[in-house]
């Protein structure tokens, strides 16, 4: 107490000074008091002072305090140890490090080395398809200017693209945080269409378990892309119309990242609330301002335009002296190139032209070659000298000139050479001759070895003996005197001209005189002319020449018989003979006996009378109507028809081919049946109806009176196929008026029939339209393709069969249209919608719009009882007790009656049995706990006579508890071992 | 420009589409909820200061909670719980796929609307269980597709219920 009072107050100290310290009862009496804490706090000191001790301490609250110390002081101290740890951990071991972030670098190199190649085959493509063309050369010259590759320069030109719309999106909620457009596009709401798109990226990425952290990155859709860029907290989506560069992307992505660094917080914490991110619009009209069009919009123009002018001014006198020197110079060049011309001296001075040489008179002239080269003439001084050019063509030129070769002379220069072909008199090759000696000092060789010596008279003679060779022409005499040609003759008008026979010759005309006398040859050919012309023979005598005699042959009346003969008397003194033997003489009574003959043979004409009196003929007689017109026979007999008086009666005549033509024509249809006349008798040979042959037989009779025989017994009676084949056509009309059945194809043949063609399944059988027809089956062999019918009747049927409608709808047909009215299922509506769809592709209209949903409120009522009913478990068992089978029975009971009412309804039902099981035990064993206890009643309800293809089962385990369970709560509710049913119609 | 991030939940066809074809604006065909399993519609809501637009996603309906993909929630900041008022047992579904959503991504203000109110003599929700619903403090329309009965009212109630 003592020691307490002490340390209690100071003043105590001096007042108990002498009672005793070290009191044994007061350490007693400590231990009493405060002996636990005692040991509680040697303990709490041990554990200070050993380190192991202390660490285990700490290492317990650690994470508790890391967890609760405030995040900013916390970063701050544990920066430098995390970054000393790294930087150790890396110098130890880098895979370590590499292999935690790996997952994290992997994705973004990806993209990056994918990005990168698509920018390299981008650049390929684009430099390859332009290397050759016009616009491949300027961008050529454009890449050496601008000192960039050609492929960039390629792709600056061909990447044609403007950004339309730029969407920031939140990534969070898919809201629209920021849109801008281009200043001519549009676009549908775009707070819509933001949505949407996350949307999208969302279905994507569910639906192919994507786990990457990236969104779709590019959706194509013909010139318009949409290529998005997801960020931390939003994602910018740019909707690119053209051909856009794949730089494009980081442009994209630098603007993101700009937003992003701007506005971290207020994108993390976007609520909907777009006024909360005033700047990022003017970040996003950059990239809508991206655009390049294939416009030379930037180019310099205005200094371009002021260089071109001082060019221009510079540039056009330097381009005109210059052109007139070219000028110039061509005009020289033009000159040196002549033959004949040689230039010694040339030069320009004060804008005139100087030039001075040697030029052959025969050369070109060379003012002459002035114009074309558009030097102007007055400008230009000459001073030519003359001289003789030696070159071969100016020597040629000069002996043309002075040794006058005739035309058949020819001169050319042959390897430097001059050559004289042809033909030419002694004087003239005497004179070239001398000419090649003058030459042959220092000039060309004159070769006139290749000349003939022709002279006049040779050439004369030929003209005299060709002369002698024509017939009708006698020369009597010719001679040359000085020069001239003197030649005398005799010669038939009807000969060749003389003097037409001097062209070609070489003779000069007039240096020929000549005197003919005329006379008529006695040749055979030139009589024959004479004759001709002066006997004119008619078309039916012909005249020829036969080994030198004149051989007239052919009919001629006697007049012209007497002419020729004249002629030919004429003739005999010294002439060819003319012989006139083979000329018939013809009178007209002759031609008029020769008609009548003519007449007599025709069948079906009988001539009974007929005589000549004073030049007029005349005929009577009979004639059968279908005979040949005697008019018709008189053309080309000669006889003037204006002279025959003809007097004809008609009859039938009896000749069997005059009854064969009756027959014919009274019997007409006689498609099959040929007729012949064999030995006098007519035949009737093939098939015909019993009808035709009835009427054959009546004309049969008719002729037997005197007419030739009319033989029918080799035609036969088809009455029997042609009836059937009229039974046939109706069974074939009728199958044809048949909706659903074509026949493609149908014939009879040897009394067999065929058909061919297609029918529906559901269309009448078309063997049973065959009775009532008389058509025999037997002999009906048909083949029959299927098909369906577009005819709404078979349509119908169809439906009814594919679809099978529900009792509470009708189908019909109005006007062609399906109408289907009344009360179905929705999954029923659904598929006759399809159906609808199907068939307004083929043309038929299924109209379904007067279909209305089933009311299904009956049902509904059993529904919610079997959805309320569950089946429990004891707990860890599959089976569940005694006690549930009333349940299960009456659960069956309902199972089977809803079955069947949906059945009614037109609609399947189908029940899933949901396995379920208390939180107790592991997880794995729950679920299938679970699922075994599904099974389990699904096999009692099965026994209990519920169809099993209705039953359907699965485990939920403890995901779907009826009454849940915590840690709070006791685990093991019996309410949650059970099985549910659902109810789903289909 | 405030928007706000709806999803709308509810058994298999319980009217969720009719219920918005009539009073959203929309875009898209109701093919997408077929094949991508979401439709997104626009609802503008205006307030005397400000208008509220909500963006809804119709979520394919499905009696199978299973395949319910909970990831076209993320980021939603409301639910429109839909219930066929002829069929009980589409309100245990809704409240399940609530239930999914919230243990998912926390809890979010809802509204619970029982639709097809216009079929009163098939109605099967006893009054009894709707007040006690109320009483938990929930926000409950009766609601028709048909008539429009409550429909702009509920979703007003939503939009201000998120927008604060």
């Amino acid at each position: 107490m003592v020691e307490i009072a002490r340390n209690v107050d100071p003043d105590n100290r001096a007042l108990y000074e002498g009672v005793p310290a070290a009191d044994h009862r007061l350490e007693k009496l400590r231990q009493l008091l405060v002996g636990g804490e005692i040991s509680e706090l040697s303990r709490v000191t041990h554990l200070l002072d050993e380190p192991e001790q202390l660490a285990t301490a700490v290492g317990n609250v650690l994470p508790e305090a890391t967890a609760r110390a405030s995040h900013a002081q916390l970063g701050e101290a544990l920066a430098p140890a995390v970054e000393r740890a790294a930087q150790r951990s890396i110098q130890k071991n880098p895979n370590t490090l590499t292999d935690i972030l790996y997952p994290v670098f992997l994705p973004a190199i990806r993209k990056s080395i994918g990005e990168k190649i698509d920018q390299t085959f981008q650049s390929l493509n684009e430099s390859l398809r332009h290397i050759f063309t016009w616009h491949g050369l300027k961008w050529r010259f454009e890449a050496w200017r601008t000192g960039t590759s050609f492929s960039a320069v390629v792709l600056k030109h061909s990447l044609i693209y403007r950004v339309e719309h730029v969407f920031l999106i939140s990534r969070a909620s898919g809201l629209l945080i920021a849109h801008v457009t281009s200043q001519d596009a549009t676009s549908e709401d775009p707070q819509l269409i933001s949505s949407m798109l996350s949307a999208i990226q969302d279905f994507v990425k569910d639906s192919f378990k994507e786990k990457e952290n990236s969104g779709l990155d590019t959706i194509r859709f013909g010139e318009l892309r949409l290529w998005s860029e997801v960020g931390q907290f939003a994602t910018l989506v740019a909707v690119i119309r053209g051909n856009p560069p794949e730089e494009l992307h980081e442009v994209i992505r630098d603007v993101l990242l700009r937003i992003h660094q701007e506005s971290s917080r207020a994108l993390e914490r976007f609520d909907g609330d777009s006024s909360q991110l005033p700047g990022v619009e003017t970040q996003l009209q950059t990239c809508v301002e991206l655009q390049h069009r294939d416009s030379k919009e930037g180019f310099p123009w205005l200094v371009l335009t002021a260089v071109l002018l001082v060019l221009i001014v510079a540039g056009g006198w330097s381009f005109l002296s210059w052109q007139s020197a070219h000028r110039w110079q061509t005009y020289l060049s033009r000159l040196a190139a002549q033959p004949g011309i040689v230039i010694s001296d040339q030069k320009i001075r004060g804008g005139d032209f100087y030039v001075a040489g040697l030029r052959d008179p025969l050369a070109a002239d060379p003012r002459s070659l002035l114009p074309g080269t558009e030097v102007d003439p007055t400008r230009v001084h000459s001073n030519w000298q003359l001289y003789q050019s030696l070159e071969p063509e100016f020597v040629l030129k000069r002996l043309s000139a002075s040794l006058a070769p005739p035309d058949s002379v020819r001169l050319s220069v042959v390897d430097g050479r001059i050559v004289a072909e042809g033909e030419a008199t002694t004087t003239w090759i005497e004179r070239a001759r001398a000419a090649a000696q003058q030459l042959s000092a220092g000039g060309p060789v004159f070769d006139i070895s290749g000349v003939r010596d022709v002279s006049a008279e040779e050439r004369w003679q030929a003209y005299v003996s060709q002369l002698e060779t024509q017939p009708g022409i006698i020369v009597a005499d010719h001679n040359v005197r000085d020069g001239q040609f003197y030649i005398t003759g005799l010669r038939d008008p009807l000969a060749a001209d003389p003097r037409s026979l001097l062209a070609g010759t070489q003779v000069d005309p007039a240096r020929v005189h000549a005197s003919w006398q005329f006379y008529q040859s006695l040749e055979p050919q030139f009589v024959l002319k004479r004759l001709t012309a002066s006997l004119a023979p008619p078309d039916s005598v012909r005249l020829s020449v036969v080994n030198d005699r004149i051989v007239a042959a052919g009919e001629a009346t006697t007049a012209w018989i007497n002419r020729a003969r004249a002629a030919a008397q004429q003739l005999s003194a010294g002439g060819p003979v003319f012989d006139i033997s083979g000329v018939r003489d013809v009178s007209p009574e002759e031609r008029w006996q020769a008609y009548v003959s003519r007449l007599e043979a025709q069948p079906g004409i009988v001539v009974a009378q007929q005589n000549v009196r004073d030049g007029q003929f005349y005929i009577a007689g009979l004639r059968d109507p279908l005979a040949v017109d005697p008019q018709s026979l008189l053309s080309g007999t000669q006889v003037d028809p204006a002279r025959v008086h003809a007097s004809w009666q008609l009859y039938q005549s009896l000749e069997p081919q005059f009854v064969l033509k009756r027959l014919a024509a009274s019997l007409y249809p006689m498609d099959k049946v040929r007729l012949s006349i064999v030995e006098g008798r007519i035949v009737a040979e093939g098939e015909a109806p019993d009808t035709w042959i009835d009427r054959a037989r009546v004309a049969a009779r008719q002729l037997s009176e005197g007419g030739p025989e009319f033989d029918i017994s080799k035609v036969r009676d088809v009455s029997p196929d042609a009836r059937a084949a009229e039974h046939w056509q109706y069974y074939v009309s009728r199958l044809e008026a048949e909706p659903g059945i074509i026949v493609a194809q149908q014939s009879a043949r040897g009394g067999d029939f065929y058909i061919s063609g297609l029918r529906d399944p559901l269309a009448v059988d078309p063997k049973a339209l065959l009775s009532g027809t008389q058509v025999d089956p037997a002999r009906v062999h048909s083949q029959w393709q299927f098909y369906q019918s577009l005819d709404p009747k078979f349509v119908v049927k169809r439906l009814t069969a594919s679809l099978s409608p529900p009792k509470s709808v009708l189908l019909s047909i109005v006007q062609g249209r399906i109408i289907v009215v009344g009360e179905a299922p929705a999954g029923w509506i659904s598929r006759a919608r399809a159906a609808a769809d199907q068939l307004s592709a083929d043309g038929v209209v299924l109209d379904v719009s007067q279909l209305s949903e089933l009311n299904l409120a009956e049902l509904n009522q059993l529904r919610e009882a079997i959805q309320t009913t569950d089946i429990f478990f004891s707990s860890g068992r599959v089976v569940p007790g005694p006690e549930q089978t009333p349940v299960l029975d009456r659960l069956a009971d309902q199972l089977k009656e809803f079955a069947e009412n949906a059945h009614k309804a037109g609609v399947t039902a189908r029940f899933m049995l949901t396995g379920h099981s208390d939180t107790t035990g592991r997880e794995t064993a729950n679920a299938s706990i679970s699922a075994a206890r599904a099974e389990t009643v699904r096999a009692l309800l099965n026994k209990r006579g519920v169809a099993p293809e209705l039953l359907q089962v699965r485990g939920a385990g403890t995901f779907e508890p009826a009454v849940p369970e915590n840690e709070n709560s006791r685990t093991g509710n019996s309410t949650n071992r059970r099985v549910s049913v659902t109810v789903n119609l289909e | 420009m405030l928007q706000k991030k709806i999803c709308m939940l509810g058994g298999f066809a319980v009217g969720k589409t009719s219920l918005v074809r009539r009073f959203v604006q929309s875009i898209f065909s109701e093919n997408y909820l077929t094949t991508v399993g979401v439709k997104i519609d626009k609802k503008s809501v205006v307030f005397p200061d400000k208008t509220v637009d909500l963006i809804l996603w119709d979520l394919a309906g499905e009696d199978d909670i299973g395949s319910f993909r909970v990831s076209y929630v993320r980021g939603a900041t409301g639910l429109v719980l839909v219930v066929d008022g002829t069929r009980p047992a589409t309100l245990a579904v809704a409240l399940t796929l609530r239930e999914r959503c919230e243990a998912e991504f926390g809890a979010m203000p809802f509204i619970l609307l029982f639709n097809k109110s216009d079929l009163t003599d098939r109605w099967a929700i006893s009054e009894g269980e709707i007040d006690e619903l109320k009483q938990r403090g929930w926000q409950i329309y009766l609601t028709s597709a048909l008539s429009g009965e409550h429909v702009d009212d509920a979703f007003r109630q939503l939009a201000s219920m998120v927008a604060n």
